[in-house]
Parts: structure tokens; C-alpha cells; sequence
């Protein structure tokens, strides 16, 4: 049982503070210290960039492979691709490496970062590269890749991975409940009452399970309902809190009641036995991404997309490019640009059983044999177009998802009812909204 | 060598002091990098707000201020007060018990000790995850067992007013072995003659335990006292793996809300307060430790 003590937590925090210190002073100076150090191309004319990515194995192998054939056909940009120690840790690795003065010119970053990274003064904003490129079509991103991108209008990345939630379903248990499987005409109504059938306390087999430990994965699966029940988090302007609208109280009274009174939804508030449990043959239901597929091999499981509107929600992730001279910011771009094309992006997808980034992608020569290759991920896929709203892109959101996530369990765990915990959640949203120059 | 005796630079060189400050050198520029630059550093931190991204700005106590208004730092105090009040006498006696029990020529004895320090080497992200196995309230061994036996089922670690208990029981599994070590290495010595004297003078098992050996053991246990509530009031890995503070922040212990407020809200600033009234608070609580601890030693030895 090795500790970690409040001691080494106050050491990475000094470590993050550094990091920004050093961000400040390498800010101050960079007029002078960003021309000084343009000098990567060298006498040859060749531009050297780097890359951090989080990729390992397979994923690393498809990173690799487009690297080599970018860098074979392009002698004056040399791309790097470096392995980032994993995505966890990338936004205080980045803030690290700029505070060091040597840091990548593009870095994969969560998307849930994209209003903290914004405020670095080293990412470049994309806008005008995007608007003067015509070779570069931004809309042929999915809307919710392009809205997590985007913060207070500015751009800060190029979407690098996405996802969506769908329902996943064992077939087995269905056909044992004597029920027809999901269809897309579901309303909310429907999918209550089969999880209520598929529920044995006997065989200590539920219809539904939900991640409850508060965090962000107990929310985003909310706010799926809450969009599709007609509701919305905030107000247009992310000045006030709409989530406790009368949708929203709607929404989650279902959910609520399904945990409480129908007890048919596995609730862990550890958030960490749903996976294994669902492919133990115990839960009829989940609502997920295509990244838990694999985790499923003992089950012979379906996909459909969600009940009655289809509203979805999309964790999409950004290539951000951080400024090491225009020279070099110009090769990152041509870099990306190229990396997140289509055709790329197929090759990608098909050596990892990613979700198609671009719209186009569809029409590849390849995308059959794709999506044969991973079966239910043609529900994914086609799911992308329900996920037409993001998460407000606001440095606040961590600190409001985690008031939505404590009302949200309470309901769940029947400790009170939704009207109650939504306004109460709504009224330390505003306060903190309230809070200028955030 | 002699030609200036007594100045300064022949001091340093001919004594010792040189080569003993070369040997500490190493450990020494470890401490200062490690300890000390945090130590101060964080100090600075904590009056500023520090978004741990863009400049930070000074707000002078405004942090600490903050913090006291602040309901969630409140109970996630008090949550750390309970539980240190739990596993602080309950890990310490229930030490001594086991150590007792196996201070003794047992048949396989050696198997035992091993069996109750194995939980000290295990990690704890191991310990964590089987756990919340055990106790899970639907899948888990322990309701299992507890309807067999006609009681009522649990929700453990998925109840909030069960969570901290639980948390308390399981950390008391991984801890106690150590705190047995200590004790058994005491207990071994106790000399042999001052028992035989007082079994001869017609001292009983208990009253020879009570006068002769607890005596004895007060260094030990003055040594886990201080040392378990240090670790106590710092939990933080077993929250980490198990519940995350939850259900509903029942098990948000001070150093889970540091790390909260630090990694996942970025405010760097605010944690770096939480952790320096953390600091004062474990610094208090051991000095009044050792000065009462300390001086019944004395007066017994």
C-alpha cells in the first residue's frame, strides 16, 4: 500500500504552477526568443515539426505509417510523431514544455481542455488559416466536432477523434425476456419498460446500468436525455443555467424513477464494475460508445441509436498547433490538414475501429470493408449526425459538471427528488457563472 | 596544513564538516529541490488565484478566507476528522492485539505474520479493486454471506452513510501488518527476567500486561500514534481507486478535495491553500502528540 501523500499532490500541483510561470515568462519574451529559435529550417530547407499523440500499439503503429508516408512525399516538412505518455496527462505536458521553451507544434487535447489551452498564449487559433485555405474544408467535420473545437468563436484545434452514445443491448437476455430488441422508434416510455421486464432480482440481473460516481461520465450521459428531452445546459450566452428546466426535471424524474422505484438500473457509484458486469450477461442494457465494444466479447450484443428524438452526445478530441514561428506553424498546418483528410483517416480507422472523424469519409473506397471489419459501429456512425450540440466550451464546465453529476446521483440513490437537486445545482451554476473574467 | 590554524578555510577542509557535507550533498539537493521549493512555492500559490494556464494574479488571503465559507472544505474536514478518529486507535489497539497473539510459540506462526503483513506490500490499486468487489452491494461475497445468514443487505461503498466506515475497515486491512511489525519488534523486547519477576511476585497475565509490558511498549505506540494519524489525515490512494470521494462526496477526505480543486477544477491557488492549512494542521496535531506522549515516557522510564 505505497502512499501518495498531500505532499507529492502539492509537488505536482507546484510543478503545474511552475509550468504556467514559466508559460508567462516564456510569453513575455517570445518576440524575441520565437525569431531566434526559427532556425529549424535548416541551411537545406527542410522544416522539422513534431507531433505528441497518445496512441499505443496498433493505434501507434496506423500514427507511424502516415507519418512515413507524409514525410516520404514531403522532403521539406519532416514530422516527428512522439508518444505522449498517454492522453491523461497531455494538457500538463504540453503547459510543461511550453514553460521549457521546447515544446511540439501539434499535441492531442481532450476536448473537455479545449477553454483551458485557449488561454495559453502559444496555441494558434485557426480561423484564419481555415478561412484563407479553400483546400481545407472545415464543415465536413461533424457539427459536434466543430462546436467542441470552438471557443468564444475561436477555433483552437482540428478534430482528432470522436464518439458518440448509443444503447448497446444483449440480445440473449432480450430474447429470454421474450422482448423485441430496440428499435429506432423507441420513445423513453419504451426503453422504461423494458428495462423493467429485463430486471431478475433473483438472477441479480438489471435492464439498465448507470455510471453514478459524479463525474463527467455521469454526466454526459444526462445531458444525452436531457438535449433529447428538450432541454439544454445552458443559456445561449453561458450566462445561466438551464438544465433544470421543466425537461430537464422530466428527464431526469425518469431516470430517478427507474433507479428507485422500477429498480431496474445497475447504479455503481464507483464507476468502475459496468463494463465487466454487462459482459457477464447481467445487465440488458447500457448506453455507450464504440470504444466499450471491445470489451464485450462474451456477449452477443446490438446497437441502436437513442430513444425518441435521437439526441446524442459527442466527446470529439483536437490536434491543437502551438506556435514555434510561422515557418513552422505553416508546416504543422499543411501536416494536419493532410493527416485528418479523408483518405487518411480511413487508413486510420481501419487498423484502430475509430469513428470516422470527416462526413466524407463515408463515400471511401474502404468504408464497407470498415465498418464490416467492426461490427455495430454502423450505428455509430450513423449516430453522428443526431449529435448536433457539445457542451458549452467554457473554462467553468468542469466546476458545472460536477453540481449536475451530485444531483444526478442523489436522484439515483433517491436521496432527493429531481426539481430539488437540479436547482440547487442551477443556483451554485449561476454563482460560479457569475464570477467575472473567467 | 597548519600555516593559518584556526582560519576558516583550513577548518572546512580539515575536519570532518567536508566530507560529511559531501556525503549529505546528494539527499540534500534532493530535499531542497523536492521538500523545501514546494514547501515555499505552494506558500506563495496560495495567495494568488492560479488557473495553473494563464498569469496568476495576487488575492492575498482571499484563498484562505475562501475556505472557510466553503461547505464542501468544511465536510470534507470533517469527514477526515472521523475517519482519523476511527482508524487512529482502532489500527493501534487492534495492532497490539495481533501482535500479542502472535508473540507467542504458535505452530506456524511465521505463516501468520507473513499472512498479516502481506496487505502492506500489496498495492493499493489492488486492495481498491477487490474490495469493491467484496462490497459490492448487488455482486458482492459480503451480502452474499449476509443473506445466508438472514441479515439485511448493504450498500457498502455505494451508500453514503456507509462509504467512510467502509473506507475505514479497508485501509485498517492494508495498514495493520506494519503497525504489527513495529509492535511484535517491541514486544520481543520486553526482557524475559522482568516477566519471570513478575509472574514470581504473583503478578497475573493481565496485571503483567498492564505493568510490565504496555510500559514497555509506549515508545511503539507513541511512534504509531503520531505516524498513523499523519498517514490518516492524508488519505488520498484509497479514496482515489475506490469511490472518488463519493457517493455524494460522503468520502471526500481534505486531500481528495486538494486534488479536486487542483486537477480537475484548476484552481491552483485554492488547493495550494487547502494544503497548507493541512500542513499547519498536521504540524499542531503532532507537536501536541509528542509533547503529551513524550513526557509520560519520561516519567515512567
Amino acid at each position: 500500500m505505497k502512499r501518495v501523500t498531500a505532499g507529492m499532490l502539492t509537488l505536482l500541483l507546484v510543478l503545474a504552477a511552475l509550468a504556467s510561470a514559466g508559460l508567462v515568462l516564456a510569453g513575455c519574451g517570445s518576440s524575441s526568443a520565437g525569431s531566434s529559435s526559427t532556425p529549424s529550417s535548416s541551411p537545406t530547407g527542410v522544416v522539422h515539426i513534431t507531433m505528441w499523440h497518445g496512441d499505443l500499439d496498433y493505434a501507434a503503429k496506423a500514427d507511424n505509417a502516415l507519418v512515413a508516408e507524409w514525410n516520404k512525399a514531403n522532403p521539406n516538412i519532416e514530422v516527428t510523431a512522439v508518444y505522449n505518455g498517454g492522453n491523461d496527462f497531455a494538457l500538463q505536458k504540453t503547459l510543461t514544455a511550453i514553460a521549457g521553451g521546447k515544446y511540439p507544434d501539434i499535441t492531442y487535447i481532450f476536448g473537455s481542455w479545449a477553454a483551458n489551452i485557449v488561454k495559453s498564449p502559444k496555441v494558434v487559433t485557426l480561423n484564419d488559416l481555415i478561412a484563407k485555405d479553400k483546400s481545407f474544408d472545415w464543415n465536413d467535420f461533424w457539427p459536434a466536432e466543430r462546436l467542441a473545437a470552438t471557443v468564444n468563436g475561436k477555433i483552437v484545434g482540428v478534430p482528432a477523434l470522436v464518439d458518440n452514445l448509443a444503447i448497446v443491448y444483449n440480445k440473449k437476455l432480450f430474447d429470454q425476456a421474450g422482448l423485441s430488441y430496440p428499435t429506432a422508434q423507441w420513445t423513453w416510455d419504451d426503453l422504461r419498460a423494458a428495462a423493467k421486464k429485463l430486471t431478475d432480482p433473483a438472477k441479480k440481473q438489471f435492464g439498465w446500468a448507470y455510471p453514478a460516481d459524479a463525474s463527467e461520465d455521469t454526466v454526459w450521459h444526462w445531458e444525452a436525455m436531457l438535449w433529447d428531452y428538450g432541454g439544454d445546459i445552458l443559456t445561449p450566452d453561458n450566462k445561466q443555467a438551464t438544465f433544470n428546466s421543466p425537461q430537464g426535471v422530466q428527464a431526469l424524474t425518469m431516470l430517478g424513477d427507474m433507479a428507485t422505484v422500477d429498480k431496474s438500473v445497475y447504479v455503481d457509484t464507483t464507476n468502475t464494475k459496468i463494463q465487466s458486469t454487462f459482459n457477464n450477461g447481467h445487465i440488458g442494457m447500457l448506453v455507450t460508445g464504440p470504444w466499450d465494444l471491445p470489451g464485450f466479447p462474451d456477449v452477443s450484443f446490438g446497437v441502436q441509436v437513442m430513444p425518441a428524438n435521437h439526441q446524442t452526445i459527442s466527446g470529439p478530441d483536437n490536434w491543437v498547433l502551438l506556435d514555434n514561428g510561422p515557418e513552422r506553424v505553416n508546416a504543422a498546418w499543411q501536416f494536419i490538414k493532410w493527416f485528418t483528410d479523408a483518405k487518411q483517416q480511413m487508413y486510420y480507422d481501419q487498423q484502430t475501429g475509430a469513428l470516422p472523424i470527416r462526413q466524407s469519409q463515408q463515400q471511401q473506397p474502404d468504408f464497407k470493408a470498415y465498418l464490416g471489419k467492426y461490427p455495430g459501429t454502423d450505428v455509430f456512425v450513423a449516430n453522428m449526425g443526431n449529435a448536433t450540440k457539445a457542451r458549452p466550451t467554457i473554462p467553468q464546465y468542469s466546476k458545472i459538471s460536477g453540481f449536475m453529476g451530485t444531483a444526478i446521483v442523489s436522484v439515483l440513490l433517491g436521496k432527493s427528488d429531481a426539481k430539488t437537486a437540479l436547482d440547487q445545482a442551477a443556483q451554485q451554476t449561476n454563482a460560479v457563472l457569475a464570477v467575472p473574467g473567467q | 596544513m597548519s600555516l593559518h590554524p584556526g582560519s576558516r578555510a583550513q577548518r572546512l577542509l580539515g575536519s570532518d564538516h567536508l566530507a560529511g557535507w559531501v556525503f549529505v550533498l546528494p539527499a540534500a539537493v534532493l530535499i531542497v529541490t523536492f521538500g523545501i521549493v514546494p514547501i515555499a512555492w505552494s506558500a506563495i500559490m496560495s495567495f494568488q488565484a492560479n488557473d495553473l494556464v494563464s498569469p496568476p494574479s495576487w488575492v492575498g488571503l482571499a484563498n484562505y478566507k475562501a475556505l472557510f465559507h466553503d461547505p464542501a472544505f468544511v465536510a470534507s474536514v470533517r469527514h477526515t476528522l472521523v475517519y482519523t478518529a476511527l482508524f487512529v486507535p482502532l489500527s493501534v489497539a487492534g495492532a497490539l492485539l495481533v501482535a500479542w497473539a502472535l508473540n507467542r510459540k504458535l505452530r506456524g506462526v511465521r505463516f501468520y505474520r507473513l499472512a498479516i503483513f502481506v496487505p502492506v506490500v500489496t498495492s493499493t490499486v489492488a486492495t481498491g479493486i477487490i474490495f469493491l468487489w467484496l462490497l459490492d452491494p448487488v455482486f458482492g461475497l459480503v451480502n452474499f454471506f449476509l443473506g445466508k445468514l438472514g441479515l439485511p443487505q448493504q450498500g457498502f461503498l455505494q451508500d453514503p452513510n456507509q462509504a467512510l466506515y467502509c473506507i475505514v475497515a479497508m485501509t485498517m486491512w492494508g495498514w495493520l501488518g506494519f503497525d504489527v511489525i513495529i509492535y511484535l519488534a517491541a514486544l520481543q523486547g520486553v526482557p524475559e527476567e522482568l516477566m519471570e519477576a513478575a509472574s514470581i511476585d504473583g503478578a497475573g497475565k493481565w496485571s503483567s500486561f498492564r505493568n510490565v509490558v504496555l510500559p514497555f511498549l509506549r515508545p511503539a505506540t507513541l511512534f504509531l500514534v503520531v505516524w498513523s494519524t499523519i498517514s490518516a489525515l492524508q488519505l488520498f490512494d484509497e479514496i482515489y481507486v475506490t469511490t472518488r470521494g463519493g457517493p455524494l462526496g460522503s468520502t471526500t477526505v481534505v486531500v481528495f478535495y486538494l486534488y479536486q480543486q487542483a486537477f480537475q477544477f484548476f484552481n491552483g491557488g485554492y488547493a495550494a491553500a487547502i494544503a497548507y492549512v493541512l500542513f499547519l494542521a498536521i504540524l499542531a496535531i503532532t507537536i501536541v502528540q509528542l509533547k503529551v506522549g513524550g513526557r509520560r515516557i519520561y516519567s515512567n522510564s
